[in-house]
């Protein structure tokens, strides 16, 4: 199974969805964004500022889907000693970084006009900020320590360890009392978001998961050439 | 119209400042990445120029990564 992930056999694959994704990014983007700014209504009780739910919803849930890869990925090179899944975390690991500090940065935006604060050490808040601390040390285990094998080793573990986060993002809202809203889409139950924003919602995060699949591609294609570039000679 | 619209009824500040940060950043890094990525087929390029007739030939014949990263350097250039 993991041989369909053989840098050699889907390098080719790679080049035809980095231009199909360029191809298509705009356009949908351009549809998302008129959704969001222009056709989706203000909310009831926040006014216009909900619109900055359509990157901030979508920015915290791709910096936790990205650390779940990564601890799941990290599980699976453990066991399996599997270099390849090392590459794929590492092309993963600044896009789920960026996002997470992104959903920070959107988050506190929002929360000026709608708590009266910029900041609150809130459980979810400050989850996400151990989050993105996670993603840091995860980065610099790679950057810093030179030997290969080491490095791999190191930063599996810490998103192993860091996986624990993960359970205490989402249930923060509801142990805790918290500043922030409890959850209001929920893939197994009721959602509580009117259709005219749930669509720019998922619109958004559309062009988002996009955005990442192309950067991690990208990332993931640099990886693969520095690999056969370092071992040119052996070739 | 448009004063409504660039306003968002007071909230404006907030709203633009979200989406342009989330844009300048994700623009940054997609400028960042695919110059990267350009600097390392160049250079896997270069490398593989440096190489003997006989040696380039082999590494073409043994790595179908190595002929495509060649194909897609000269693309860009």
């Amino acid at each position: 199974m993991f041989d369909l992930i053989n840098p050699s056999k889907i390098f080719y694959w790679i080049e035809k969805l980095i231009n199909f994704i360029n191809s298509i990014f705009f356009i949908i983007l351009i549809i998302a964004m008129t959704f969001a700014l222009v056709l989706s209504p203000p909310d009831y009780l926040q006014g216009d500022s909900v619109r900055i739910m359509y990157v901030h919803v979508p920015s915290a849930w791709i910096g936790l889907l990205s650390f779940t890869c990564l601890a799941f990925l990290s599980i699976l090179s453990f066991i399996f000693k599997i270099k390849n899944l090392n590459l794929i975390t590492k092309s993963i690991a600044p896009i789920g970084l960026m996002f997470t500090c992104l959903a920070v940065l959107t988050g506190s935006l929002w929360g000026q006009p709608t708590w009266g604060t910029w900041w609150a050490w809130d459980a979810r808040i400050t989850s996400m900020v151990i989050l993105a601390l996670f993603y840091v040390l995860f980065i610099l285990a790679h950057k810093l320590i030179e030997d290969e094998y080491k490095a791999n080793k190191i930063s599996s573990l810490i998103a192993i360890i860091g996986a624990i986060n993960i359970p205490i993002i989402k249930y923060s809202v509801d142990w805790w009392n918290t500043l922030h809203q409890p959850s209001s889409i929920n893939v197994y139950g009721d959602s509580y978001v009117h259709s005219s924003m749930l669509l720019p919602l998922m619109l958004m995060l559309f062009v988002l998961l996009l955005y990442c699949a192309l950067i991690f591609l990208m990332k993931y294609k640099t990886e693969i050439i520095r690999i056969k570039k370092k071992n040119i000679k052996r070739l | 119209m448009i004063q409504n619209f660039i306003s968002m009824n007071g909230y404006g500040i907030y709203v633009w400042s979200s989406f342009f940060a989330t844009f300048i950043v994700c623009a940054i890094v997609y400028y960042k990445t695919n110059k990267t990525l350009k600097k390392y087929e160049k250079e896997f390029a270069k490398e593989l120029s440096e190489l003997s007739e006989a040696e380039r030939k082999l590494v073409l014949e043994k790595s179908k990564i190595a002929s495509q990263v060649l194909a897609s350097s000269n693309k860009s250039i």
